[in-house]
């Protein structure tokens, strides 16, 4: 129970929140806007999952974003000259995970903080994909959307996947030896060196891992529209970092989980419906996002404190 | 004995030319600073129909690139000292579109003059800074996320308080004098800019004040046993970033002569591009203030020059060639800065005695 408290006061936030939105718009809940509430939170999720693992090994991917809108019309691109989902997905995922295996190769084997090569491919990526394209739309064939089922199954498929990613993967940080390195390395490098696992080869996974996320992420979201916009992944690092740090995943390494990271992204998903039901303009949104992870950070950063003491 | 005859001493200090005020590095970035301007003078200028010189080769373009460097440059400026402790603020852009907005609201609906209005949002740029900078200093967290979130939440309050569609508007002729006239020969702003960046090089480079900056930097661990303030010191650095977005917020308002929501945005990755291509190491402890100047001046000049080259001009895509560029030169400038220690291990070690 101690050792989860911070996990479970998350878990509690989103309680009360929830219990709130109940109180006064039970209509919230209602099942049909409720799931598409979650799907669109779905290709996050599977994002956020790479993170958690990318900052529990003390770096930082703030290229996501530019990655993840790469991959949607590159995806996109392939599906509209008539490859099979079955061939897009793949071609997608391994995009991803080359962007990562170039950041990761930078970080690991280079030795560049994460945090500024990552911010420079950030930027290549966008302006080239915005050279490239200059803003253009990719319509998508009809079978695309939803993997051509209806509506309610492709969702519960999206959202199945993302769950289904999230309990295995949390099951292997918890259990199998790899996603013990994780933390070894986060916590410290050197001990982990010397216990015989090698800190750059972790750092070089997490990286080729998240971005094969962030391919695989890319392809839920197409499956959830007819067409493709080269901007569809503006902004979304900062959602899943604040989602992850939010969930208790310390931004000094070695620290959390994938349930808390859960939790977190949820309770920042309830914000914009929130703000709506209590007529606060959505406007807000990007300042109380803003608020929330520097509440988190103050919070971790004063029970550390309390801690040491 | 007396010293070898090569290594200086108070005695025999070599007459001074004006390399010796530059790195290596930084004569490096000047030769291909120089080089970059060439090929845009000889590729980029030519003359219209009626014989006139046209394009980047003109006395005013190169004002011109002056005038669109002046932001980009103070924020470099004030991230210099911020990177040199071994810090990062990724807030600055953010800040200076909050700075902007505000200043635009102090002026069109409070009713206060421009001096006063300006004073303010200095105020509130240093105040801003401030909060980073007890979050990171009293609560000792990492200025990476902390500034993350700042970045966030200043962008957000910006778009809060303009409701994403407000842009102030219609400021006083005197006060559009700083961002689109010339004094004295040279756009107005670039002598704020210039200001500022003597200040800063004397801060930085002329008073032990400022020097410590680079012992945080380098051993912070250190630095405390010597007697600094490290905590004080670290603060006063953020603070110092906040106060200078905002000057930049102010110029930027002259320049486009409206305050909104989006002013700013990405110009913190310029701003950490032309530090770290300036020489001033990412992982703290080393970096000038002329190396900063210099990196500035390669990416305004490649900025503007793209703009000037027929093929991207009939493409109408300098905006993003530009920021293409900028970010694949950063990633080439950090990886050319570790190549050598790199390559030293590589290499197979000589025995050395072990260390005592």
């Amino acid at each position: 129970m101690k050792r989860y408290f911070r996990e479970l006061s998350v878990v509690g936030a989103l309680l009360a929140v929830l219990i709130g939105l109940a109180l006064v718009a039970p209509a919230f809940f209602s099942p049909q806007p409720l799931l598409s509430l979650v799907t669109r939170e779905a290709p996050t999720l599977v994002v956020a999952c790479g993170m958690a693992g990318v900052i529990i090994t003390r770096q930082i991917d703030i290229s996501v974003g530019s990655m993840f809108s790469v991959c949607s019309v590159c995806a996109g691109l392939l599906a509209a000259r008539g490859w099979p989902l079955a061939w897009v997905l793949p071609a997608s995922v391994g995009l991803g995970a080359l962007f990562g295996a170039f950041n990761g190769f930078l970080v690991a084997v280079l030795r560049l903080p994460s945090i500024v090569v990552t911010l420079a491919t950030m930027v290549t990526l966008r302006q080239g994909l915005n050279l490239i394209r200059q803003g253009e739309f990719v319509n998508l064939p009809d079978r695309v959307q939803w993997f051509g089922l209806s509506q309610t199954a492709g969702q519960l498929v999206l959202v199945g996947t993302a769950l289904g990613l999230l309990v295995a993967l949390a099951w292997a940080m918890r259990n199998l030896r790899i996603g013990r390195t994780l933390y070894a390395v986060g916590t410290d490098a050197e001990a982990a060196r010397l216990a015989g696992i090698s800190p750059q080869g972790v750092t070089l996974l997490v990286f080729v891992f998240i971005g094969a996320l962030t391919g695989l992420g890319a392809m839920m979201n197409l499956a959830q529209s007819p067409q493709v916009q080269p901007l569809t992944g503006n902004g979304l690092e900062l959602k899943v970092i604040a989602a992850v740090v939010v969930g208790g995943v310390a931004i000094s390494g070695g620290r959390g989980n994938l349930w808390g990271a859960f939790a977190g992204l949820l309770l920042l998903a309830c914000v914009a419906p929130a703000l709506t039901h209590l007529h606060v303009e959505a406007y807000w949104e990007k300042a109380v996002q803003g608020a929330i992870i520097l509440l988190a950070v103050v919070a971790d950063g004063l029970r550390s404190r309390q801690l040491k003491r | 004995m007396s010293p070898a005859p090569h290594a200086p001493t108070l005695a025999n200090t070599p007459r001074r030319d004006w390399r010796a005020g530059l790195t290596r590095h930084e004569m490096l970035l000047l030769y291909v600073l120089i080089a970059e301007w060439l090929f845009f003078y000889f590729a980029g200028t030519s003359t219209n129909r009626r014989g006139v010189i046209v394009g980047f080769g003109t006395w005013d373009r190169q004002f011109d690139i002056l005038r669109h460097s002046c932001e980009i440059g103070l924020l470099a400026l004030a991230l210099t000292p911020v990177i040199i402790t071994a810090g990062i603020d990724l807030s600055v852009g953010s800040l200076l579109g909050l700075c902007a907005i505000l200043f635009g609201k102090l002026w069109h609906d409070a009713g206060l003059s421009i001096p006063v209005a300006m004073g303010l949002t200095l105020g509130i740029g240093a105040l801003a800074g401030a909060l980073n900078a007890v979050l990171i200093t009293a609560l000792r967290l990492p200025p990476l996320i902390v500034t993350l979130g700042t970045y966030s939440l200043f962008r957000g309050l910006a778009e809060a308080i303009t409701r994403g569609s407000i842009t102030y508007t219609d400021f006083p002729e005197n006060f559009l004098f700083i961002g689109q006239e010339r004094w004295l020969g040279l756009p107005t702003q670039a002598w704020i800019f210039f200001s500022v960046a003597l200040a800063m090089g004397l801060l930085l480079h002329r008073t032990t004040f400022g020097r410590a900056f680079r012992t945080l930097g380098l051993a912070p661990e250190g630095a405390l046993y010597a007697g600094l303030p490290v905590e004080r010191r670290l603060a006063l650095v953020y603070v110092l970033a906040g106060l200078i977005a905002a000057i930049a917020a102010i110029i930027y308002t002259a320049r486009l002569g409206q305050a909104k929501a989006d002013a700013g945005t990405g110009y913190e990755l310029f701003a950490i591009t032309a530090v770290v291509l300036g020489g001033t190491s990412i992982f703290g402890g080393t970096g000038t203030i002329p190396g900063t100047l210099l990196g500035v001046a390669a990416i305004a000049v490649l900025k503007n020059g793209l703009a000037c080259l027929p093929v991207v001009m009939r493409l109408n895509a300098a905006e993003e060639m530009s920021g293409l560029l900028t970010g694949a030169l950063l990633l080439v400038a950090l990886s050319a800065s570790v190549l050598p220690k790199i390559l030293s291990h590589l290499r197979p070690r000589r025995h050395t005695a072990p260390q005592p």
